[in-house]
Protein backbone atom coordinates (compact mmCIF):
# COMPACT_ATOMS: atom_id res chain seq x y z
CA UNK A 1 0.00 0.00 0.00
CA UNK A 2 3.11 2.43 0.71
CA UNK A 3 4.43 1.94 -2.57
CA UNK A 4 0.81 2.50 -3.98
CA UNK A 5 0.31 5.39 -2.29
CA UNK A 6 3.76 6.81 -3.47
CA UNK A 7 2.74 6.82 -6.92
CA UNK A 8 -0.09 9.18 -6.14
CA UNK A 9 1.63 12.39 -7.09
CA UNK A 10 2.44 10.51 -10.38
CA UNK A 11 -0.92 9.41 -11.02
CA UNK A 12 -1.94 13.01 -10.83
CA UNK A 13 0.46 14.18 -12.81
CA UNK A 14 -0.52 11.69 -15.40
CA UNK A 15 -3.95 12.36 -14.81
CA UNK A 16 -3.11 16.51 -15.58
CA UNK A 17 -1.03 15.88 -18.30
CA UNK A 18 -4.28 13.39 -19.73
CA UNK A 19 -6.15 15.74 -20.36
CA UNK A 20 -3.21 18.55 -21.94
CA UNK A 21 -2.87 15.79 -24.23
CA UNK A 22 -6.81 15.44 -25.36
CA UNK A 23 -6.93 19.45 -25.44
CA UNK A 24 -3.98 19.02 -28.03
CA UNK A 25 -5.18 15.78 -29.68
CA UNK A 26 -8.46 17.43 -31.11
CA UNK A 27 -7.14 20.07 -32.47
CA UNK A 28 -4.59 17.81 -34.18
CA UNK A 29 -7.67 15.46 -34.86
CA UNK A 30 -9.62 18.84 -37.20
CA UNK A 31 -6.46 19.23 -38.74
CA UNK A 32 -5.46 22.35 -37.32
CA UNK A 33 -1.77 22.64 -36.57
CA UNK A 34 -2.11 24.91 -33.27
CA UNK A 35 -0.06 24.81 -30.05
CA UNK A 36 -2.28 27.40 -28.68
CA UNK A 37 -3.80 24.67 -26.10
CA UNK A 38 -0.71 25.52 -23.86
CA UNK A 39 -1.42 29.11 -23.58
CA UNK A 40 -5.40 28.00 -22.84
CA UNK A 41 -4.16 26.22 -19.79
CA UNK A 42 -2.25 28.66 -18.61
CA UNK A 43 -5.30 30.85 -18.74
CA UNK A 44 -7.85 28.58 -17.30
CA UNK A 45 -5.11 28.05 -14.33
CA UNK A 46 -4.89 31.89 -13.61
CA UNK A 47 -8.46 32.41 -13.81
CA UNK A 48 -8.61 29.44 -11.08
CA UNK A 49 -6.05 30.29 -9.03
CA UNK A 50 -7.20 34.21 -8.96
CA UNK A 51 -10.80 33.67 -8.36
CA UNK A 52 -9.95 30.73 -5.50
CA UNK A 53 -7.58 33.15 -3.60
CA UNK A 54 -8.70 37.06 -4.14
CA UNK A 55 -12.12 36.18 -4.47
CA UNK A 56 -12.67 33.16 -2.31
CA UNK A 57 -14.83 31.41 -4.59
CA UNK A 58 -15.74 27.60 -4.24
CA UNK A 59 -14.04 24.95 -6.37
CA UNK A 60 -16.90 24.31 -9.10
CA UNK A 61 -17.14 28.00 -9.90
CA UNK A 62 -13.45 28.56 -9.91
CA UNK A 63 -13.00 25.22 -12.37
CA UNK A 64 -15.94 26.30 -14.76
CA UNK A 65 -14.75 30.05 -15.01
CA UNK A 66 -11.17 28.47 -15.48
CA UNK A 67 -12.76 25.98 -18.33
CA UNK A 68 -15.01 28.81 -19.61
CA UNK A 69 -12.15 31.00 -20.06
CA UNK A 70 -9.89 28.57 -21.93
CA UNK A 71 -12.90 28.13 -24.41
CA UNK A 72 -13.75 31.68 -24.93
CA UNK A 73 -9.94 32.44 -25.85
CA UNK A 74 -9.85 29.21 -27.85
CA UNK A 75 -12.89 30.61 -29.61
CA UNK A 76 -11.47 33.95 -30.21
CA UNK A 77 -7.77 32.19 -31.48
CA UNK A 78 -9.82 30.62 -33.43
CA UNK A 79 -10.48 33.43 -35.91
CA UNK A 80 -7.30 34.13 -37.21
CA UNK A 81 -6.11 30.78 -37.25
CA UNK A 82 -8.71 30.04 -40.13
CA UNK A 83 -6.80 31.99 -42.17
CA UNK A 84 -3.60 29.91 -41.51
CA UNK A 85 -3.11 26.38 -42.49
CA UNK A 86 -0.16 24.14 -41.44
CA UNK A 87 3.00 24.96 -40.07
CA UNK A 88 2.14 28.70 -39.87
CA UNK A 89 -1.40 28.00 -37.56
CA UNK A 90 1.68 26.51 -35.41
CA UNK A 91 4.19 29.47 -35.62
CA UNK A 92 0.99 32.33 -34.97
CA UNK A 93 -0.76 29.63 -32.09
CA UNK A 94 2.94 29.83 -30.74
CA UNK A 95 3.01 33.33 -30.92
CA UNK A 96 0.13 33.12 -28.82
CA UNK A 97 1.41 30.90 -26.01
CA UNK A 98 4.25 33.55 -25.89
CA UNK A 99 1.80 36.27 -25.27
CA UNK A 100 -0.11 34.98 -22.82
CA UNK A 101 3.32 34.03 -21.14
CA UNK A 102 3.91 37.75 -21.16
CA UNK A 103 1.01 38.99 -20.11
CA UNK A 104 1.35 36.88 -16.95
CA UNK A 105 4.94 38.03 -16.34
CA UNK A 106 4.28 41.78 -17.11
CA UNK A 107 0.40 42.00 -14.82
CA UNK A 108 2.60 41.34 -11.77
CA UNK A 109 -0.22 43.05 -9.44
CA UNK A 110 -2.65 40.21 -10.62
CA UNK A 111 -0.63 37.60 -11.28
CA UNK A 112 2.48 37.77 -9.19
CA UNK A 113 4.38 38.21 -12.37
CA UNK A 114 7.75 36.11 -12.34
CA UNK A 115 7.31 35.28 -9.27
CA UNK A 116 4.24 33.37 -9.55
CA UNK A 117 1.09 33.12 -7.71
CA UNK A 118 1.68 31.26 -4.67
CA UNK A 119 -0.74 30.34 -1.57
CA UNK A 120 -3.09 28.13 -3.50
CA UNK A 121 -5.21 26.05 -1.69
CA UNK A 122 -4.92 22.00 -2.69
CA UNK A 123 -8.90 21.25 -3.27
CA UNK A 124 -8.17 19.40 -5.98
CA UNK A 125 -7.07 15.33 -5.18
CA UNK A 126 -6.71 12.30 -7.24
CA UNK A 127 -10.46 11.70 -7.02
CA UNK A 128 -11.48 14.66 -8.83
CA UNK A 129 -8.79 14.21 -11.49
CA UNK A 130 -9.61 11.02 -12.08
CA UNK A 131 -13.43 12.09 -12.41
CA UNK A 132 -12.40 14.60 -15.20
CA UNK A 133 -9.95 12.74 -16.89
CA UNK A 134 -12.74 9.69 -17.28
CA UNK A 135 -15.23 12.20 -18.50
CA UNK A 136 -12.68 13.73 -21.19
CA UNK A 137 -12.27 10.11 -22.62
CA UNK A 138 -15.81 9.45 -22.69
CA UNK A 139 -16.20 12.87 -24.51
CA UNK A 140 -13.17 11.95 -26.75
CA UNK A 141 -14.95 8.62 -27.65
CA UNK A 142 -18.49 9.64 -28.25
CA UNK A 143 -17.11 13.10 -30.51
CA UNK A 144 -15.88 9.98 -32.58
CA UNK A 145 -18.65 8.28 -33.22
CA UNK A 146 -20.52 11.35 -33.74
CA UNK A 147 -21.27 13.59 -36.73
CA UNK A 148 -18.26 16.10 -35.12
CA UNK A 149 -15.99 13.40 -35.55
CA UNK A 150 -16.85 12.32 -38.92
CA UNK A 151 -16.49 16.13 -39.99
CA UNK A 152 -13.24 16.54 -38.32
CA UNK A 153 -11.70 13.36 -39.81
CA UNK A 154 -12.92 14.73 -43.27
CA UNK A 155 -11.42 18.13 -42.88
CA UNK A 156 -8.08 16.95 -41.74
CA UNK A 157 -7.92 14.28 -44.49
CA UNK A 158 -9.04 16.51 -47.08
CA UNK A 159 -11.07 20.23 -47.10
CA UNK A 160 -11.78 20.75 -50.63
CA UNK A 161 -13.49 16.72 -49.95
CA UNK A 162 -15.08 18.03 -46.87
CA UNK A 163 -16.21 21.56 -48.27
CA UNK A 164 -17.53 19.41 -51.68
CA UNK A 165 -20.09 17.69 -48.46
CA UNK A 166 -21.27 20.46 -47.60
CA UNK A 167 -19.14 20.87 -44.14
CA UNK A 168 -17.84 24.48 -43.29
CA UNK A 169 -14.28 23.59 -42.49
CA UNK A 170 -13.85 27.10 -40.59
CA UNK A 171 -16.72 26.51 -38.22
CA UNK A 172 -15.70 22.64 -37.66
CA UNK A 173 -12.23 23.74 -36.87
CA UNK A 174 -13.30 26.18 -34.52
CA UNK A 175 -15.19 23.77 -32.78
CA UNK A 176 -12.23 22.39 -32.09
CA UNK A 177 -10.61 25.00 -31.12
CA UNK A 178 -13.30 25.78 -28.38
CA UNK A 179 -13.19 22.42 -26.94
CA UNK A 180 -9.79 22.42 -27.08
CA UNK A 181 -9.54 25.44 -25.00
CA UNK A 182 -12.46 24.22 -22.42
CA UNK A 183 -10.05 20.69 -22.02
CA UNK A 184 -7.21 23.70 -21.22
CA UNK A 185 -8.69 25.62 -19.35
CA UNK A 186 -10.30 22.76 -17.49
CA UNK A 187 -6.83 20.78 -16.60
CA UNK A 188 -5.20 24.40 -15.97
CA UNK A 189 -7.82 25.01 -13.18
CA UNK A 190 -7.20 21.28 -11.86
CA UNK A 191 -3.29 21.79 -12.53
CA UNK A 192 -3.60 24.97 -10.43
CA UNK A 193 -5.43 23.82 -7.89
CA UNK A 194 -3.73 20.87 -7.11
CA UNK A 195 0.02 22.37 -7.14
CA UNK A 196 -0.16 25.28 -4.85
CA UNK A 197 0.96 27.27 -6.91
CA UNK A 198 1.51 28.40 -10.68
CA UNK A 199 3.94 30.77 -12.75
CA UNK A 200 4.01 31.84 -15.97
CA UNK A 201 6.97 29.41 -17.66
CA UNK A 202 5.31 26.56 -16.18
CA UNK A 203 3.13 27.10 -19.44
CA UNK A 204 6.04 27.84 -22.38
CA UNK A 205 7.78 26.25 -24.73
CA UNK A 206 8.73 23.12 -22.39
CA UNK A 207 5.19 22.22 -22.16
CA UNK A 208 4.46 22.91 -25.51
CA UNK A 209 6.95 20.38 -26.80
CA UNK A 210 6.22 17.59 -23.46
CA UNK A 211 2.45 17.60 -24.60
CA UNK A 212 3.35 17.45 -28.75
CA UNK A 213 5.72 14.30 -27.53
CA UNK A 214 2.62 11.96 -26.06
CA UNK A 215 0.56 12.75 -28.82
CA UNK A 216 3.07 12.06 -31.30
CA UNK A 217 4.69 8.94 -29.75
CA UNK A 218 0.94 7.90 -28.75
CA UNK A 219 -1.10 8.51 -31.97
CA UNK A 220 -2.86 11.39 -33.62
CA UNK A 221 -5.69 10.06 -34.29
CA UNK A 222 -7.29 6.55 -32.71
CA UNK A 223 -8.60 8.46 -28.95
CA UNK A 224 -6.09 5.78 -27.24
CA UNK A 225 -3.18 7.35 -28.37
CA UNK A 226 -2.87 10.18 -26.54
CA UNK A 227 -3.49 7.96 -23.12
CA UNK A 228 -0.39 5.81 -23.91
CA UNK A 229 1.68 8.26 -25.26
CA UNK A 230 1.13 9.91 -21.70
CA UNK A 231 1.23 6.80 -19.32
CA UNK A 232 4.68 6.25 -21.43
CA UNK A 233 6.12 9.49 -21.10
CA UNK A 234 5.42 9.66 -17.65
CA UNK A 235 6.43 6.23 -16.61
CA UNK A 236 9.41 6.40 -18.52
CA UNK A 237 11.55 8.60 -16.39
CA UNK A 238 10.07 6.58 -13.23
CA UNK A 239 11.25 3.13 -14.29
CA UNK A 240 14.72 4.74 -14.78
CA UNK A 241 15.56 6.78 -12.31
CA UNK A 242 19.02 7.79 -13.12
CA UNK A 243 18.04 9.35 -16.62
CA UNK A 244 15.31 11.25 -15.05
CA UNK A 245 17.54 14.48 -15.20
CA UNK A 246 18.14 13.76 -18.78
CA UNK A 247 14.37 13.67 -19.40
CA UNK A 248 13.68 16.11 -22.35
CA UNK A 249 16.65 14.95 -23.85
CA UNK A 250 15.00 11.50 -24.02
CA UNK A 251 11.88 12.79 -25.04
CA UNK A 252 13.76 14.41 -28.41
CA UNK A 253 15.23 11.18 -28.91
CA UNK A 254 11.89 9.10 -28.48
CA UNK A 255 10.29 11.74 -30.74
CA UNK A 256 12.82 11.05 -33.37
CA UNK A 257 12.86 7.51 -33.51
CA UNK A 258 8.84 7.57 -33.30
CA UNK A 259 8.95 9.63 -36.17
CA UNK A 260 11.17 8.06 -38.35
CA UNK A 261 9.98 4.37 -37.56
CA UNK A 262 6.32 4.67 -36.53
CA UNK A 263 5.58 8.28 -38.04
CA UNK A 264 1.69 7.60 -37.00
CA UNK A 265 2.69 6.79 -33.24
CA UNK A 266 2.26 3.55 -31.70
CA UNK A 267 -1.73 3.12 -31.37
CA UNK A 268 -2.30 4.20 -35.09
CA UNK A 269 0.10 1.90 -36.63
CA UNK A 270 -1.25 -1.12 -34.64
CA UNK A 271 -4.39 -0.44 -35.46
CA UNK A 272 -3.29 -0.21 -38.88
CA UNK A 273 -1.49 -3.13 -38.80
CA UNK A 274 -4.81 -5.18 -37.66
CA UNK A 275 -6.67 -3.54 -40.42
CA UNK A 276 -4.66 -4.55 -43.07
CA UNK A 277 -4.40 -8.44 -41.36
CA UNK A 278 -7.98 -8.31 -41.15
CA UNK A 279 -7.90 -7.09 -45.19
CA UNK A 280 -5.50 -9.69 -46.71
CA UNK A 281 -6.43 -8.09 -50.46
CA UNK A 282 -5.02 -4.34 -48.94
CA UNK A 283 -2.18 -2.73 -50.66
CA UNK A 284 -0.53 -1.13 -48.34
CA UNK A 285 -2.48 2.56 -47.97
CA UNK A 286 -0.79 5.89 -48.02
CA UNK A 287 0.89 6.75 -45.18
CA UNK A 288 -0.36 10.34 -44.25
CA UNK A 289 -1.12 12.49 -41.55
CA UNK B 1 -37.23 20.87 -59.95
CA UNK B 2 -34.06 22.14 -59.62
CA UNK B 3 -32.42 23.02 -62.67
CA UNK B 4 -29.08 24.46 -63.07
CA UNK B 5 -28.28 27.20 -65.28
CA UNK B 6 -25.28 28.72 -66.28
CA UNK B 7 -25.13 32.45 -68.26
CA UNK B 8 -22.33 33.71 -69.92
CA UNK B 9 -20.08 31.79 -67.26
CA UNK B 10 -15.95 33.66 -67.51
CA UNK B 11 -13.07 32.44 -66.20
CA UNK B 12 -9.75 33.88 -66.67
CA UNK B 13 -6.65 33.00 -64.28
CA UNK B 14 -4.61 36.35 -65.21
CA UNK B 15 -4.49 35.86 -69.04
CA UNK B 16 -5.43 32.42 -69.59
CA UNK B 17 -8.94 32.31 -70.23
CA UNK B 18 -10.02 29.30 -68.41
CA UNK B 19 -13.92 29.14 -69.23
CA UNK B 20 -14.91 31.76 -72.13
CA UNK B 21 -18.75 32.96 -72.28
CA UNK B 22 -20.08 29.54 -71.42
CA UNK B 23 -24.12 29.31 -71.22
CA UNK B 24 -25.74 26.25 -70.53
CA UNK B 25 -28.79 24.56 -68.85
CA UNK B 26 -28.53 20.89 -66.72
CA UNK B 27 -32.26 20.25 -66.14
CA UNK B 28 -33.92 17.93 -63.62
CA UNK B 29 -34.74 14.74 -64.37
CA UNK B 30 -31.77 14.72 -67.35
CA UNK B 31 -28.75 13.29 -67.96
CA UNK B 32 -26.41 16.26 -69.16
CA UNK B 33 -23.42 15.12 -70.88
CA UNK B 34 -20.04 17.16 -71.09
CA UNK B 35 -17.60 16.61 -73.39
CA UNK B 36 -14.64 18.22 -74.45
CA UNK B 37 -10.94 17.14 -75.44
CA UNK B 38 -8.01 17.03 -72.14
CA UNK B 39 -7.56 20.43 -71.14
CA UNK B 40 -10.72 22.26 -72.44
CA UNK B 41 -11.56 23.23 -68.96
CA UNK B 42 -14.42 20.60 -68.15
CA UNK B 43 -13.26 20.24 -64.72
CA UNK B 44 -12.53 24.26 -64.11
CA UNK B 45 -16.04 24.40 -64.97
CA UNK B 46 -17.42 21.90 -62.52
CA UNK B 47 -14.97 24.03 -59.95
CA UNK B 48 -17.04 27.34 -60.79
CA UNK B 49 -20.59 25.75 -60.29
CA UNK B 50 -20.03 23.94 -57.01
CA UNK B 51 -17.90 27.44 -55.63
CA UNK B 52 -14.98 25.64 -55.85
CA UNK B 53 -13.37 28.29 -58.02
CA UNK B 54 -14.81 32.00 -58.62
CA UNK B 55 -16.22 33.49 -61.52
CA UNK B 56 -14.98 36.33 -63.60
CA UNK B 57 -18.39 37.20 -64.58
CA UNK B 58 -21.69 35.85 -65.71
CA UNK B 59 -24.11 33.96 -63.29
CA UNK B 60 -24.90 30.28 -61.83
CA UNK B 61 -28.35 29.82 -61.28
CA UNK B 62 -29.62 26.57 -59.29
CA UNK B 63 -33.18 25.95 -59.02
CA UNK B 64 -33.78 29.73 -59.54
CA UNK B 65 -31.28 31.27 -56.93
CA UNK B 66 -28.13 33.13 -57.88
CA UNK B 67 -25.11 31.28 -56.68
CA UNK B 68 -22.46 32.69 -58.24
CA UNK B 69 -20.90 33.98 -55.06
CA UNK B 70 -21.60 31.29 -52.49
CA UNK B 71 -18.95 29.42 -51.06
CA UNK B 72 -18.62 25.88 -51.89
CA UNK B 73 -19.72 24.74 -48.60
CA UNK B 74 -22.89 26.15 -48.61
CA UNK B 75 -23.33 25.52 -52.81
CA UNK B 76 -23.04 21.50 -51.35
CA UNK B 77 -25.78 22.52 -48.45
CA UNK B 78 -28.40 23.67 -51.06
CA UNK B 79 -28.09 20.38 -52.53
CA UNK B 80 -25.22 19.96 -55.22
CA UNK B 81 -23.14 16.75 -54.90
CA UNK B 82 -20.13 15.83 -56.76
CA UNK B 83 -17.41 13.38 -57.60
CA UNK B 84 -13.32 14.38 -58.27
CA UNK B 85 -11.62 13.57 -61.17
CA UNK B 86 -8.69 12.70 -59.54
CA UNK B 87 -10.32 10.55 -56.55
CA UNK B 88 -10.36 12.01 -53.02
CA UNK B 89 -11.11 9.77 -50.22
CA UNK B 90 -10.36 8.99 -47.00
CA UNK B 91 -8.13 6.33 -47.70
CA UNK B 92 -7.12 4.97 -44.33
CA UNK B 93 -11.09 5.27 -42.87
CA UNK B 94 -13.50 2.15 -43.68
CA UNK B 95 -15.28 2.39 -46.97
CA UNK B 96 -18.54 2.82 -44.55
CA UNK B 97 -17.18 5.70 -42.82
CA UNK B 98 -15.85 7.42 -46.03
CA UNK B 99 -19.62 6.73 -47.00
CA UNK B 100 -21.23 8.44 -43.47
CA UNK B 101 -19.51 11.16 -43.81
CA UNK B 102 -21.81 12.25 -46.97
CA UNK B 103 -25.07 12.44 -44.56
CA UNK B 104 -23.55 15.79 -42.60
CA UNK B 105 -25.69 18.01 -44.39
CA UNK B 106 -28.79 15.72 -43.03
CA UNK B 107 -27.61 15.29 -39.34
CA UNK B 108 -29.82 16.78 -36.62
CA UNK B 109 -28.57 16.05 -33.57
CA UNK B 110 -27.18 18.71 -31.43
CA UNK B 111 -23.52 19.74 -30.90
CA UNK B 112 -23.79 19.42 -27.50
CA UNK B 113 -25.48 15.72 -28.13
CA UNK B 114 -22.99 15.23 -29.69
CA UNK B 115 -20.15 16.07 -27.70
CA UNK B 116 -21.56 13.94 -24.51
CA UNK B 117 -22.46 10.86 -26.26
CA UNK B 118 -26.23 11.32 -25.51
CA UNK B 119 -28.81 9.19 -26.65
CA UNK B 120 -30.01 11.27 -29.77
CA UNK B 121 -26.35 11.19 -31.14
CA UNK B 122 -25.92 7.67 -31.00
CA UNK B 123 -29.25 6.75 -32.49
CA UNK B 124 -28.59 8.94 -35.31
CA UNK B 125 -24.99 7.30 -35.67
CA UNK B 126 -26.60 3.84 -35.87
CA UNK B 127 -29.50 5.43 -38.35
CA UNK B 128 -26.97 6.30 -40.57
CA UNK B 129 -24.80 3.13 -40.51
CA UNK B 130 -28.01 1.84 -41.83
CA UNK B 131 -28.80 3.85 -44.48
CA UNK B 132 -25.42 4.12 -45.96
CA UNK B 133 -25.07 -0.03 -45.84
CA UNK B 134 -28.47 0.44 -48.14
CA UNK B 135 -26.36 2.30 -50.39
CA UNK B 136 -23.70 -0.02 -50.52
CA UNK B 137 -26.30 -2.37 -50.88
CA UNK B 138 -27.12 -0.41 -54.23
CA UNK B 139 -23.25 -0.38 -55.89
CA UNK B 140 -22.81 -4.04 -55.27
CA UNK B 141 -20.18 -2.83 -52.29
CA UNK B 142 -21.57 -3.94 -48.80
CA UNK B 143 -19.02 -6.46 -49.04
CA UNK B 144 -16.28 -4.17 -48.44
CA UNK B 145 -17.75 -2.22 -45.80
CA UNK B 146 -15.13 -2.23 -43.06
CA UNK B 147 -11.98 -2.55 -45.69
CA UNK B 148 -10.21 0.79 -46.27
CA UNK B 149 -11.05 2.91 -49.09
CA UNK B 150 -7.74 3.33 -50.50
CA UNK B 151 -6.99 -0.28 -50.23
CA UNK B 152 -9.73 -0.97 -53.21
CA UNK B 153 -9.27 -1.02 -56.63
CA UNK B 154 -9.82 2.13 -58.79
CA UNK B 155 -13.54 1.26 -60.09
CA UNK B 156 -14.45 0.62 -56.56
CA UNK B 157 -12.97 3.81 -55.59
CA UNK B 158 -15.06 5.79 -57.58
CA UNK B 159 -18.41 3.60 -56.73
CA UNK B 160 -17.64 4.87 -53.48
CA UNK B 161 -17.16 8.80 -54.17
CA UNK B 162 -20.02 8.38 -55.77
CA UNK B 163 -22.09 6.79 -52.67
CA UNK B 164 -20.71 9.74 -50.87
CA UNK B 165 -22.20 11.91 -52.63
CA UNK B 166 -25.78 11.00 -53.32
CA UNK B 167 -25.35 10.38 -49.42
CA UNK B 168 -25.89 14.04 -49.30
CA UNK B 169 -29.34 13.61 -50.97
CA UNK B 170 -28.42 15.96 -53.98
CA UNK B 171 -30.61 17.59 -56.44
CA UNK B 172 -28.10 17.94 -58.82
CA UNK B 173 -25.18 15.34 -59.18
CA UNK B 174 -21.69 16.65 -61.15
CA UNK B 175 -20.26 13.32 -62.15
CA UNK B 176 -16.25 14.00 -63.28
CA UNK B 177 -15.47 11.07 -65.23
CA UNK B 178 -17.11 8.69 -63.28
CA UNK B 179 -16.55 5.29 -65.19
CA UNK B 180 -12.31 6.09 -65.82
CA UNK B 181 -10.70 2.88 -65.00
CA UNK B 182 -13.91 0.74 -65.13
CA UNK B 183 -14.70 -2.37 -67.68
CA UNK B 184 -17.99 -2.10 -69.87
CA UNK B 185 -19.95 -4.20 -67.26
CA UNK B 186 -19.60 -2.16 -64.74
CA UNK B 187 -19.56 1.20 -66.57
CA UNK B 188 -23.02 -0.18 -67.91
CA UNK B 189 -24.05 -0.74 -64.41
CA UNK B 190 -23.45 2.38 -63.38
CA UNK B 191 -25.13 3.81 -66.06
CA UNK B 192 -28.64 1.71 -64.93
CA UNK B 193 -27.97 3.61 -61.38
CA UNK B 194 -27.47 7.25 -63.19
CA UNK B 195 -30.58 6.46 -65.08
CA UNK B 196 -32.27 5.62 -62.11
CA UNK B 197 -31.48 8.69 -60.31
CA UNK B 198 -32.67 10.87 -62.98
CA UNK B 199 -36.15 9.26 -63.16
CA UNK B 200 -35.76 9.71 -59.38
CA UNK B 201 -35.78 13.68 -60.55
CA UNK B 202 -32.41 14.51 -59.88
CA UNK B 203 -30.72 16.83 -62.72
CA UNK B 204 -27.15 14.68 -64.06
CA UNK B 205 -24.30 16.68 -65.05
CA UNK B 206 -21.65 13.80 -66.50
CA UNK B 207 -18.58 14.70 -67.52
CA UNK B 208 -16.91 11.46 -69.45
CA UNK B 209 -14.12 10.71 -72.23
CA UNK B 210 -16.03 7.33 -73.17
CA UNK B 211 -17.88 8.42 -75.91
CA UNK B 212 -20.12 5.06 -75.91
CA UNK B 213 -20.99 6.06 -72.69
CA UNK B 214 -22.35 9.61 -73.09
CA UNK B 215 -24.32 8.27 -76.31
CA UNK B 216 -25.81 5.67 -74.75
CA UNK B 217 -26.93 7.64 -71.69
CA UNK B 218 -27.17 11.30 -72.11
CA UNK B 219 -30.23 12.98 -73.21
CA UNK B 220 -28.13 16.45 -73.97
CA UNK B 221 -24.46 16.72 -74.57
CA UNK B 222 -22.45 20.13 -74.54
CA UNK B 223 -18.93 20.07 -76.38
CA UNK B 224 -16.43 22.10 -74.42
CA UNK B 225 -13.44 22.94 -76.18
CA UNK B 226 -10.73 25.82 -75.02
CA UNK B 227 -12.58 27.01 -72.85
CA UNK B 228 -15.84 27.60 -75.09
CA UNK B 229 -18.79 25.44 -76.14
CA UNK B 230 -18.73 24.70 -79.64
CA UNK B 231 -21.86 22.27 -79.89
CA UNK B 232 -24.25 21.13 -78.39
CA UNK B 233 -27.86 18.44 -78.79
CA UNK B 234 -28.23 15.61 -79.44
CA UNK B 235 -25.56 13.01 -78.68
CA UNK B 236 -25.94 11.51 -81.96
CA UNK B 237 -25.94 14.68 -84.04
CA UNK B 238 -22.87 16.30 -81.55
CA UNK B 239 -20.69 13.48 -82.60
CA UNK B 240 -21.74 13.69 -86.44
CA UNK B 241 -20.53 17.59 -86.22
CA UNK B 242 -17.59 18.73 -87.67
CA UNK B 243 -16.28 20.71 -85.57
CA UNK B 244 -16.62 18.18 -82.68
CA UNK B 245 -14.23 15.92 -85.29
CA UNK B 246 -11.78 18.42 -85.25
CA UNK B 247 -11.78 19.37 -81.89
CA UNK B 248 -11.01 15.84 -80.56
CA UNK B 249 -8.93 14.37 -83.80
CA UNK B 250 -7.33 17.89 -85.37
CA UNK B 251 -7.95 19.13 -89.00
CA UNK B 252 -7.85 16.71 -92.24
Amino acid sequence: MDTLLSFRPLFDLFLIHLGFAYSQYIVLRAGAFSIGNVGLSAIGAYTAAILTVNYGLPLPVTLLAGAFAGLAFGALLAIPLARLRGVYQAIASLAFVQIVLSANLYAENVTGGAMGFSGIPKLVGTGTLLVFALATIHVMLAISRSRLGRAFDAVREDEGMAVSLGINAARTQAIAYMISGLLAGLFGSLEALHSYAVEPNQFGFHLIIVILSYVVLGGRRSVWGPLVGVALLIALPEISRPLADARIMIYGLILMAVMNFMPRGIVDTLVARRTRAANPEVRQAEVKG
Amino acid sequence: MTDLVLEHVHKNFGGVIASNDVSMRVPAGRITGLIGPNGAGKTTLINLITGMLSLSSGRVLFGGRDISAEPADKVARAGMGRTFQNIRLQKEASVLANVMVGFHRHETCSLVAAILGLPSSRREDALLRQKAMALLGRFGMAGHADSPAGSLAYGHQRKVEMMRALATDPDLILLDEPVAGMNDVEALQLGRIFRELADEGKAILLIEHNMRFVQELCDHVYVLDGGRLIAEGKPRDVVADPAVITAYLGEE
